[in-house]
């Protein structure tokens, strides 16, 4: 079980969104007390590029590419 | 059906009307997490989407072998982890020289108070560089434990430890993180 409080990190969240939307006004900043609230906050703003979903539809209708032969790697 | 799928539908947003059914559901509901943990642990914008892509691959190409013995997010993450690690080996290993992990932790000053953020324009680069600078074991576990989905004990199932070992591991985790955080100011 992981030691954070469910509840204390919603407060945490409402309370960063909050001073997010006050350091538009007044400049003020964000403050994390773990890493790991700090890397769902960087998650959070991270979207998926396009791209990949697009690149996936042509690789499932594509046939797979011919397997290279082991000793190609060692070209590399 | 499924149980991957099954557990994929509950949170589908089609964000992916190209896909078949069988991975779109997948897809939309995991394909943030895994670009997220390809992205902060390679480092590597263009190398993540292409990481994405080939896991998203895999699973469709092995979804019959997923018995639903695990959940399809940690299926998921184990074909990322193992990916990214052979992308990361194949560069790494020729040119970077690892240190102990005790030498490490010796090297870079801990940090206990909280991150704080004046800026966010640069965050992702501030925090990049702060992941750099930890070893990859450490690294990945701050991204798995970050991951609210994601106990302790599936992180450590993930990485081949007790969930104890986890907990050990991750306080000098955080500590050498916001360390290295406060040095990218």
């Amino acid at each position: 079980m992981k030691p954070q409080n469910k509840f204390s990190i919603g407060r945490h969240q409402e309370q960063a969104a909050a001073e997010q939307n006050t350091s538009k006004a007044a400049g003020s900043g964000l403050e994390f007390q773990t890493p790991e609230e700090l890397l769902q906050h960087d998650a959070a703003q991270t979207t998926v590029p396009p791209t990949i979903a697009r690149r996936l539809s042509q690789s499932i209708t594509q046939p797979a590419a011919p397997r290279r032969p082991w000793w190609r790697k060692l070209m590399d | 059906m499924n149980q991957a799928c099954a557990d994929a539908q509950s949170s589908t947003t089609a964000e992916s009307p190209l896909l078949p059914a069988e991975i779109s559901a997948l897809y939309d509901a995991h394909s943030r997490a895994i670009y997220y943990l390809a992205l902060r642990f390679l480092g590597n914008a263009q190398k993540a989407e292409d990481a994405t892509h080939d896991v998203f691959l895999k699973a469709l190409r092995n979804l019959k072998q997923f018995r639903g013995e695990a959940t399809a997010r940690t299926w998921l993450y184990r074909i990322a982890i193992n990916h990214c690690k052979n992308v990361r080996s194949a560069w790494h290993d020729r040119h970077v020289l690892p240190s102990s992990d005790n030498e490490f932790f010796e090297r870079v000053p801990g940090g206990e108070s909280p991150l704080r953020i004046l800026e966010t324009k640069e965050l992702g680069d501030r925090i990049q560089r702060a992941l750099d600078g930890l070893p990859p074991e450490y690294r990945l576990l701050l991204l798995l434990v970050s991951d609210r989905e994601l106990s302790y004990q599936e992180a450590g199932a993930l990485t081949g430890q007790s969930a104890d070992a986890v907990r050990g591991k991750l306080f000098r985790a955080r500590k050498a993180f916001a360390g290295l955080f406060a040095q990218t100011e």
